[in-house]
């Protein structure tokens, strides 16, 4: 757990960059720092590992006050990545990554195993070309990725991140959010991450804190955050696409129909049409015996003789979604595509449910009358 | 390669000029230096050549260092003072101070080299512990390192590419200054330079001269060679013009 209480920086030359923050990040909590440049995001960060010394007010890091703790061995405790990385030119990926580890005096085997095991988790395989590197043969990605594996060392309880994943293309760094996100579920950090894009914020955060000109504004979960923003001005950082947003905290599998009604490929026209009139529908989704996704079969097409199957007369399909898929995206898909359903399959292409735009309604309805509740009261 | 046989071909044409050089014996008047009293010489030169060059070393690194803290980091202006006021006094000038100093012979000649060719190892070592990328430097103290560990694990390795190229320009400095020191009685090459001179006579100057460049060149290159291994291998580059300096 990390807690700041009235914790204020004023630099040297009279800059005041942090004023009176308090902020508690429970343990395994992963909170994000939120604001726009120059609101004092780093600097926050930096004092909880005494890179930059406080002017006022106390830190405690699981429960002790880190000015009674020497500020190596509360580094050395705390895992830390920047947005430029810093790796080590002259040092190869292992000992980079091995650089804490050696600093508290591990065994070289022990050091060894976790270089590997870290490796492994960051996906930088095989592990040991990778390992023999140097910083300078690495891409922007993978250097970036080193630099968390390096973080993350000796596995400390405690990681603070200041825009780890800034200075990297928009499809590597979702990516690399995407893979963070599964290893924080696996590890379970306290984390303090600094980032000034909204979307980050709100796909990684358990909780955001967004600060202005060195205060704390609001700190809330994703979500409340965009239905209940505090004021004029976390609203306007969040943007007027609020609520497309806050799609984004959705997954399909929370809004689909799951079990949906199909028809097999086998059934005959007959039987299809039957099955339409039962459930008022006008298309059905298709599946083969395996429970496979195979395609659609509209009203139209299943007008024809009874002994022809469905599968004769399926329309293939465009688009799939996953149950993980967060709602913007089934929203972009379905967009796209122009239909009013989305299939939603597993791994194996099985369907496993179907997300309608009536449903997508209802929950951005829902998204509203919960902004609307909030917004009322103060 | 093309290096190493240009490198090659001029050694071999100097070499070959010394031989020449040293091969006529007599002329007119004068005799030249004989095999045995050449290779006297050219021991002597490359005891006082390495001898400054150790004294260079010795100070020059610590001198940058202290320089590149951050609490000496005012000195710094100094320096740069010191270094181009330094580089237009004469050889000459400086050795004799010293031999004024300190007396003739070989002990005021080599702190004399020692002195002048002391600034392009603080130069560089000065540059390259400034150098190092800050977010390099902040990610060792964010992870815990103390401030002695930053500065041998990760700043003089960082900057061992600069120190190495101001050591290779110092030493070939070294070699031609060292002539010098033939003026104050401290033997070497420079003593027969030094004879041919006040005897007008070329051919001597050369078989002096001669052996001179060809141990300049040797030098920088065998230089360049332990450089290279000293280097950590993640930094390895062709070194740039600028590393070099000034000089
Ligand atoms: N070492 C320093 N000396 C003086 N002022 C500083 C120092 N570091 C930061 N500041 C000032 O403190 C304020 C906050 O800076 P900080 O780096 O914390 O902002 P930030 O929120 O991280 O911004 P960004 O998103 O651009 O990284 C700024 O006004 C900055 O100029
Ligand atoms: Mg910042």
């Amino acid at each position: 757990m990390i807690e700041l209480r009235d914790v204020t920086k004023v630099f040297p030359g009279g800059t005041q960059a942090v004023d009176g923050i308090t902020l508690v990040v429970h343990e395994g909590e992963f909170c994000v720092l939120l604001g726009p440049s120059g609101c004092g995001k780093t600097t926050t960060l930096k004092m909880i590992n005494r890179l930059v010394p406080l002017t006022s007010g106390t830190i405690t890091v699981g429960g002790r006050d880190i000015q009674k703790l020497r500020a190596t061995e509360l580094r050395r405790r705390i895992g830390y990545a920047i947005q430029e990385i810093g790796l080590f030119p002259h040092m190869t990926v292992a000992q980079n990554i091995a650089t804490v580890p050696r600093l508290l005096g591990w065994r070289k085997a022990k050091r060894r195993a976790r270089v590997r095991e870290l490796l492994g988790l960051l996906g930088l395989t095989p592990v040991d070309e990778f390992l023999r590197r140097y910083p300078a043969e690495l891409s922007g990605g993978q250097r970036q990725r080193v630099g968390v594996a390096r973080a993350l060392g000796a596995d400390p309880a405690i990681l603070l991140m200041d825009e780890p994943f800034g200075a990297i293309d928009p499809i590597t760094r979702e990516r690399l959010q995407d893979e963070f996100l599964r290893i924080q579920r696996e590890i379970r950090k306290t984390v303090v991450f600094v980032t000034h894009d909204i979307h980050e914020a709100i796909k990684l955060g358990d909780k955001i804190a967004l600060m202005k000109e060195g205060r704390l504004i609001q700190h809330a979960t994703p979500s409340q955050l965009l239905a209940q923003p505090a004021d004029d001005f976390v609203r306007g950082f969040v943007g007027t696409d609020r609520t497309l947003k806050a799609l984004r905290l959705t997954s399909v599998r929370e809004i689909m129909d799951s079990g949906p009604l199909s028809v097999r490929d086998d059934d005959s026209l007959a039987a299809a049409r039957r099955a339409m009139d039962r459930l008022e529908r006008s298309f059905l989704p298709v599946v083969g015996e395996d429970g496979l996704f195979l395609g659609w079969v509209g009203r139209n097409s299943v007008l024809g003789p009874p002994s022809v199957c469905v599968g004769d007369r399926i329309t293939p399909y465009a688009v799939l979604g996953s149950p993980d898929m967060p709602l913007n995206e089934a929203l972009a898909l379905m967009l796209e595509s122009a239909t009013g359903n989305l299939p939603v399959t597993d791994e194996d292409r099985r369907l496993v449910g179907l997300v309608s735009f009536d449903r997508l309604f209802e929950s951005l309805r829902q998204i509203y009358v919960e902004r609307e509740a909030g917004e009322g009261s103060p | 390669m093309r290096r190493n046989m240009i490198l090659f071909l001029l050694l071999a044409g100097l070499l070959a000029l010394t031989v020449w050089t040293t091969s006529l014996g007599r002329v007119g008047f004068f005799t030249m230096a004989p095999p045995a009293k050449l290779l006297a010489a050219l021991r002597e030169h490359l005891e006082i050549v390495l001898l400054a060059e150790l004294c260079a070393v010795a100070a020059g690194i610590p001198i940058g260092l202290i320089l590149s803290r951050r609490s000496f980091r005012r000195g710094a202006p100094i320096l740069s003072a010191v270094t181009s006021i330094a580089q237009t006094v004469p050889t000459l000038a400086l050795v004799g101070i010293f031999s004024i100093l300190m007396g003739l012979g070989l002990r005021s000649a080599i702190v004399a080299l020692g002195v002048y060719t002391l600034l392009p190892i603080v130069r560089n070592t000065y540059a390259g512990l400034v150098s190092a990328d800050p977010a390099v430097k902040e990610a060792a103290r964010g992870m815990g390192m103390s401030t002695p560990q930053i500065l041998w694990r990760v700043e003089m390795p960082l900057a061992m590419p600069l120190i190495m190229a101001g050591i290779r320009t110092s030493t070939v400095l070294n070699v031609g200054s060292a002539a010098v020191a033939g003026m104050i009685g401290a033997g070497g090459l420079g003593e027969i330079i030094m004879t041919g001179v006040s005897l007008r006579l070329v051919e001597m100057v050369l078989q002096g001269a001669a052996p001179t460049a060809a141990l300049a060149i040797s030098l920088d290159r065998l230089l360049e060679i332990v450089a290279g291994r000293a280097v950590p291998r993640g930094l390895r580059r062709p070194l740039r013009r600028e590393d070099f300096g000034r000089t």
